[in-house]
Formats: structure tokens, sequence, C-alpha cells
């Protein structure tokens, strides 16, 4: 957060050198630094009626470019955080799966899994680059990004898909194994919790389990019970985000 | 060359000396290559260019209190520094006797 007497367009730029430096893979620590620095600078400067052309110069872009070609990259760090992500969206399939019995997936799915997790960090990354350089606003960004993250959607579509139609081999994990993969990704995302101090992961993950589970058992048809379970899958996520979203406001 | 080029080299030596009087925090520094005449360089362009030196181990930092809000990061000139500051004069010296005898030579044979 940065200072309240900060002027908007420098609030801006402060927002964007993070977002850039951080889709660059630097250091968290280093990142504060010379943001934290930059923003005094800034507060200072602005109180002598200096405007922020003075500091940044005429293109932002190449200011942020500058500074980030100074910075090293936090490769071991990063390395962890994509692991995390991967196996993390992963332990949600698990979960959802485990309900209907021992685990099972093709190597066609598991491959195109992590192929489609990269995917989707190397559009996130690029995208904050984007935008952040560009100094584009949050509403414009939203519509000019939606389209490019549909595709790892379309891809996760797309292996659904495929998956039922390919013959590739098949990996059962029978009993020990499945309860040793689900006990796994107890632990990562309990871990994760804790770690980001937030209960997003674990109220994400019952709403996407446990309707769909529950209304299982009962008499509804299955197109109703999907339609239900979706409902409140995606109602409770909004609810939720709205929540934290007033109470961090 | 514009004189934005030309400083570049230059500005690197500058800091050095200006750190080396008295520690500085980043506002302040510009500030005191502003009032040098160093007008024309955008004030930002100074953070690389710490972030450089420290990496070279040219000049330290430190964190310090301020009574203006939060800590603020102040620069000191590291052995080193004053080694590549001693550097600096010595090429800048001679430079400095080049063009003045060019310049002279020039303003005489014209």
């Amino acid at each position: 957060m940065t200072n309240p007497q900060l002027s908007k367009k420098s609030h801006k730029f402060l927002e964007d050198l993070h977002a850039y430096l951080f889709a660059n893979g630097k250091k968290f620590e280093e990142i504060k630094d010379i943001t934290n620095e930059l923003e005094m600078h800034l507060l200072e400067a602005e109180k002598n009626g200096k405007p922020i052309e003075k500091i940044v110069g005429n293109s932002p872009a190449e200011y942020m470019e500058m500074i980030s070609e100074e910075m090293d990259m936090d490769v071991s760090g990063w390395f962890k955080y994509i692991l995390l992500i991967i196996v993390g969206s992963f332990t949600f399939r698990v979960f959802s799966d485990v309900l209907k019995g021992e685990l099972a997936y093709s190597v066609f799915e598991i491959v195109g899994h992590v192929a489609n997790s990269i995917l989707f960090i190397v559009l996130v990354f690029a995208s904050m680059k984007f935008v952040a350089k560009r100094q584009i606003s949050d509403t414009k960004a939203i519509i000019m990004l939606t389209p490019v993250m549909s595709i790892p959607v379309a891809v996760f579509v797309a292996i659904l898909y495929f998956n039922d139609r390919i013959d590739s081999p098949m990996i059962h994990f029978g009993e020990t194994g499945t309860w040793l993969v689900v006990a796994l990704s107890a632990i990562l995302i309990i871990g994760m919790t804790l770690w980001a101090k937030t209960s997003i992961l674990i109220v994400v993950l019952l709403l996407l389990v446990l309707p769909e589970y529950l209304l299982s058992f009962t008499s509804l048809q299955l197109e109703m019970q999907l339609l239900i379970s979706l409902l409140i899958t995606y109602g409770g996520i909004a609810l939720y985000l709205w929540l934290v979203f007033r109470k961090e406001k | 060359m514009s004189s934005t080029q030309m400083l570049k080299g230059i500005i690197d030596g500058c800091v050095l000396a200006i750190i080396k009087n008295k520690e500085v925090y980043g506002y302040e520094l510009a500030e005191k290559l502003e009032a040098y005449g160093f007008e024309s360089f955008s004030e930002g362009t100074i953070y690389p260019m710490l972030m450089r030196m420290q990496r070279e181990e040219l000049v330290s930092a430190t964190f310090k209190k301020s009574t203006a809000g939060p800590r603020r990061k102040y620069y000191s000139l590291t052995q080193k520094g004053e080694k590549e500051l001693q550097h600096f004069i010595t090429r800048w010296e001679q430079l400095q006797q080049s063009v003045n005898q060019v310049l002279q030579n020039g303003v005489n044979s014209s």
C-alpha cells in the first residue's frame, strides 16, 4: 500500500513497477526496497512541486527496464513457486477425483496438465509485464487479457476431450497410493494456507469438491445436480471474494 | 553527442564524490546533483546507478529512521569506491587537459 499523500499517477507507476519486476522474477526483498525508495523520492519531489516525469523521465517503460536490468533473478525462489503452482493445481483434481474412487490418471492427462500449467504461468507473467510496462488501466487490462487467459481454459477442456479418445497408458495408484497422494495433497494445501496466511485455497477447494459430492446422494437428475453444484461453487467463490474484499476495504 | 550521453560517464564519478563527502539518501543526492548544475537528467536514474554501484561494492547502504516518515536508505562510500573515485579524478583531469588543449589550439589557429 503506497502513501495516501502520493498523486494517482505516482501511485499507478509504483504499482506497475512492482508488477513488472515481479513478473521478471526479481527477488521480493529487492522489489520492496526499490519501490519503497522510489515512493519516498516521489513523495518528496511532489511536495517540492516536481512532476513525475522529472523523476522517471518521459518513458516509464524504459525506466522500469533500466531498474530491472540492475536486479538479479531469484531463480531458485521462482522454481519453487512454479512447482507449487503446478503441483498445487493438481491437488484440486485429486480431491474431487478421490470421492469417486481410487485415483487413476493417464500419462496424456498428467503431461497435458503440467504443460498447461506452464502455459498458464507463462501467459500470466507475460500479461503482467505487458500491462505494467504500458501502464494500462485495470478495466482495459481485464478486457484485453480475458481472451488471452481463456487459452489455458480451452486447453484444459481439450485435454479432457482428447483424454477419452487418445490411447495413453494409465497409472493406477491403488488404495495405498491413493491415500498417500491425498495425504500429501492435504499437507500441501494446509502448508500453503499457513504460508500465505489466507483461507482462499481451502474455501475454493471445499466449494469445488463438496457440492458435487453431496448432491450425488440426492435423487436429483444428473444434469440438475451438475447445474446446482456449479451455481453453488461459483456463487460461493464470488460471495467469499466479496466478503474478503469488503473486509479489506 | 548529446549532453545527456556525455553526462552518463561523468555523473558516476560525481555521485561517488558527493557520497564521499557525506552519506546521503536518494532524494538528497538528486538535489545535490541539481544544485551543482546537472539539471537535464531524470532524478530516478540515480537508483539503477546506485544499485550497480552497490553490486560492484563501490557504495554500501544502511537504513536509518527519518523524521519525515519511513526508514531512509543512506549510501556511503566503501574503500573500493574511494579507489574508483581516485581513478575517476585522474581520468577526468587527463581528459580535461586534452580537451582544453584541443580547444585552445582551435581558438588560437582560427
